[in-house]
């Protein structure tokens, strides 16, 4: 770590001498409340959460950026993260009293000035040679609450630090790093609780959701997301994840996978968490007959105690490694002259869900990518997919023979996701969602395997396959009322970084070719583009800052994609590794 | 001594004029140190400073391993001790560690990582707020604080790191009992091309009674201790002591923690490390 000893006397001596000053700066070390936090949608001066809201529309109400004058933003500063450890940057920045906290790959976190791009800190997290995160060594983002940032580390840590000092407060391990767990997700603050999810799926792990004192880092209650396994509350045995052995034949539950890598997002109308939860372990799905609940799911969540308010599965027995983790957004849908509280979930299988969001009930699935041959659709009385069992991959012979693999299927999308991890939008204003979804399929069998800790739990073999020449990535604008695609932005390569929208009628995004550009939110009529220097797979940002609006975004290519993208890896290999923060803003006229 | 003596009277005098006189008039570098004003003022912030021998420091005339230098300050020759540092003055981080010796003995020894040939000091500030400091050379090959610790090469330095070993043998007449600490961590500076500092940053050691857990020793420990940094204390537990418990933790909020158990009724004093014939008196 280092420090900043010059400006953290400075302020001291101004705090001492001048009286606004010392309100000023009681205000901002007090820094953002609950009450902030849950506010921070309409919240212009700052960006307060990740999701930008705990909704996660990320939709800003600014206006002063519109599709005419986006032509005059212009780069403010670039910030480079520095060191040999170049690799993905997925992070969304939170931006706070004029400092931005953004995290960096490898588990960083810094700190910088958000005028002038100058680091006020860097945290360099200390990790271990035997960390296994499956899909690149990234973070997603850091969150903020009153005195503290906190972020989690690839060794399944989470790291609370003095926000002004960048001293750790406290560091908890979140779970064992040696048997395949990680962390790469955005921590969610609800009312003073630091809620968390898990990554490694590919492990065999347990997905759990936990909440935690945010000032001290003590437990207050975990929730499994595998039937048959037993919350905790105040340290004490709480209820059971459903009915043990309902969904899942003998000891399978145990290690049932259902990662909840992404983290969640929260509704303060129904007060919910949402947390979608990973494929179930191993791949192989002849293992597992049943429905194998809560995989491949979303949960809504009581974020008192952790107790299961209702769950909609969108992959029942998962066997194409389809995740249900993908965020839940929640929105107002307005339909036949109702207004319907609802959410959207852009699923990694293909389909685009709207859910009634008080009771977990399907109002409406439709395709949001091109090609889906697993399912010819989801009906929309049971909520359940109508399966073409043809494209299931086949069962691998049950000896431990040479060249014991099941009968090989082609099937789409890929298990890398019609999307990925990667944020879509909503904006209240167009009533439409933006979703980065990528066309490609893979041929997938399945081989035989049994569980060994910290070992991959995959049991199957895969290769991915762009599905048309001229592009993969599309940026869709996908109306929830109807399910139509309103417009489409096609990208060559796969996208994969978040978006943001705005009321002045604005979509950025990102792409792995460099550029962060900026859509005509109606029309979908690319109106700028910035080239960074290396891929965008980072979630932009905007707010407003001594009366000028600011668009900060990472840039910095890797996750996934070049790691288990097959065919699709060959596409990418000449796009060069970076690592830096932009900012960008609208001059005053 | 008698050396000591005269500056302590100097300083005394400057004490009662105003602080920035006390700069001008601080003496001159024994040890004649290119970093000597620079840390002076940095370390000792203003108060006055004397040179003085009745602190030993016992370190060796040329390092064998830059990394592990061995390092000893005893200010038992002084009275009232509150606080003791050690600087190491050409390192890239000067300041060693600093000890607040509570009601024990004030002397500590650990190993440091040494950058070249240094200066390496020790000082004692006694209750009337005099620092004491005394010193010798050590002459080294370069590179030990930002050379790769032995510990990079190993794949299971997380296994095992805040783990504690810890000996503590039975008092002597004086109530005096040395206690011997050894804590596995990298230690890292931060100095080595792709490793964050990583460092044990606080040490303390309670006394488990039944009256309460008193604290004994507190050290604050910084990136020149050595890789699995040891430490030498000569602290005074009370007579109703069960056990001694040692908390740290470490510039990441990693947290050490150990019980350290009261020796065996007929476990011998440890040899003393101290010269023979030093007066042996204790502050309090």
């Amino acid at each position: 770590m280092k420090r900043l000893v010059t400006s953290l006397a400075l302020a001291a001596s101004l705090t001492a001498f001048s009286a606004t000053g010392v309100l000023a700066a009681a205000d901002a070390a007090g820094g953002p409340s609950s009450d902030d936090l849950l506010k921070s949608a309409t919240n212009t001066e700052a960006v307060l959460t990740y999701g930008m809201g705990p909704q996660a529309q990320r939709f800003s109400p600014l206006t002063d950026l519109t599709a005419d004058t986006v032509k005059k933003l212009v780069p403010v500063w670039s910030f480079s993260f520095g060191g040999e450890k170049q690799r993905g940057q997925e992070a969304q920045p939170i931006v706070y009293d004029g400092t931005i906290y953004v995290t960096g790959s490898y588990s960083r976190l810094y700190a910088v000035d958000a005028r002038t791009g100058h680091k006020k800190w860097e945290y360099n997290h200390r990790l271990p040679d035997g960390i296994m995160p499956c899909c690149d060594v990234v973070n997603r983002g850091a969150a903020i609450y009153k005195d503290k940032i906190y972020f989690a580390t690839l060794d399944a840590r989470l790291v609370a630090l003095n926000r002004e000092t960048g001293k750790v407060v406290w560091n908890k391990k979140l779970q064992e790093y040696k048997e395949g767990y990680s962390n790469t997700a955005a921590p969610l603050i609800i009312d003073g609780k630091i809620i968390t999810g898990n990554s490694g799926g590919e492990f065999g792990v347990i997905g759990m959701v936990e909440a935690r004192d945010a000032e001290t880092g003590e437990l207050v209650w975990q929730r499994p997301t595998i039937e048959g396994n037993v919350g905790t509350l105040n340290g004490k045995d709480s209820t059971v994840t459903g009915k043990t052995n309902a969904s899942w034949p003998g000891d399978m539950y145990k290690t049932g996978g259902g990662a909840t890598w992404l983290g969640g997002t929260y509704d303060p109308e129904t007060k919910t968490l949402f947390f979608g939860t990973g494929n179930p372990a191993p791949w192989n799905s002849h293992l597992r007959p049943g429905d194998n609940l809560y995989t491949s799911s979303t949960l809504a969540i009581n974020p008192d105690n952790g107790e299961i308010k209702w769950h909609y599965q969108t992959t029942p027995h998962d066997g194409w490694d389809f995740d249900g983790v993908n965020e839940f957004v929640s929105f107002d849908l307005k339909k036949d002259g109702k207004v319907i509280k609802a959410g959207g979930k852009a699923d990694r299988n293909g389909f685009f869900y709207v859910i009634d969001r008080t009771n977990g009930k399907l109002i409406n699935a439709s395709p949001f990518v091109t090609k889906i041959t697993w399912a010819k659709g989801i009906d929309i009385e049971t909520g359940r997919p109508i399966y073409i069992d043809d494209n299931r991959p086949g069962a691998p012979a049950t000896a431990d023979a040479h060249d014991a693999k099941g009968k090989s299927v082609f099937a789409a999308p890929a298990f890398l996701g019609a999307k990925n991890w990667m944020p879509m939008a909503y904006n209240p204003q167009t009533e439409l969602f933006y979703v980065p979804a990528n066309e490609w399929g893979m041929d997938i069998w399945n081989e035989p395997i049994t569980y060994k800790k910290g070992a991959a739990y995959l049991g199957a073999g895969f290769t991915i396959k762009p599905l048309y020449d001229d592009y993969i990535g599309a940026l869709r604008a996908v109306d929830p009322k109807t399910g139509k695609i309103v417009w489409e932005y096609k990208n060559p390569a796969p996208l994969w970084g978040g978006v943001l929208t705005t009321a002045g009628n604005l979509v950025f995004t990102g792409t792995p070719e460099g550029y962060l550009k900026a859509f005509d939110a109606k029309s979908g009529q690319e109106v700028w583009k910035f080239q960074t220097g290396s891929g965008v797979v980072g979630s932009p940002v905007t707010w407003k800052m001594d009366g000028e609006q600011y668009v900060a975004v990472v840039s910095g290519w890797g996750g996934a994609v070049p790691l288990w993208g097959g065919d699709v890896a060959k596409l990418v290999k000449d796009i060069n590794q970076g690592g830096s923060l932009w900012v960008f803003k609208l001059p005053k006229a | 001594m008698r050396y000591a003596l005269r500056h302590m009277g100097i300083a005394g005098a400057v004490l009662a004029v105003a602080a920035p006189a006390l700069a001008a008039s601080s003496p001159s570098d024994p040890l004649k140190s290119v970093m000597w004003d620079i840390l002076r003022d940095q370390y000792f912030d203003g108060a006055p400073v004397v040179f003085d021998t009745a602190v030993k420091v016992t370190a060796p005339a040329a390092a064998e391993d830059t990394r592990a230098v061995p390092l000893s300050v005893d200010a038992t020759a002084l009275e009232r001790v509150v606080e003791m540092v050690a600087i190491a003055d050409l390192n890239p981080f000067p300041l060693v560690l600093r000890y607040h010796p509570g009601n024990a003995a004030p002397y500590i020894a650990t190993r440091i990582k040494i950058q070249q040939a240094t200066a390496v000091r020790g000082a004692a500030r006694t209750a009337d707020g005099v620092w004491h400091v005394s010193g010798v050379l050590v002459d080294a090959a370069g590179g030990g604080c930002s050379a790769p610790p032995a510990s990079y090469a190993q794949k299971d330095w997380a296994d095992h790191v805040g783990e504690v070993q810890a000996r503590l043998w039975p008092a002597g007449e004086d109530g005096v009992a040395r206690l011997r600490l050894r804590i596995r961590h990298p230690n890292d500076t931060g100095l080595v091309d792709g490793i964050p500092a990583y460092f044990v940053e606080t040490l303390q050691v309670d006394a488990q009674t039944p009256g309460g857990s008193p604290t004994l020793a507190r050290i604050d420990s910084l990136e020149p201790v050595s890789e699995n940094p040891v430490y030498s204390l000569d602290i005074r537990p009370p007579p109703d002591a069960t056990a001694l418990i040692l908390r740290g933790r470490d510039n990441q909020g990693g947290e050490i923690r150990a019980t350290i158990p009261m020796p065996l009724p007929d476990a011998k004093p440890a040899i003393s490390l101290k010269p023979v014939g030093q007066p042996w008196s204790v502050g309090q």
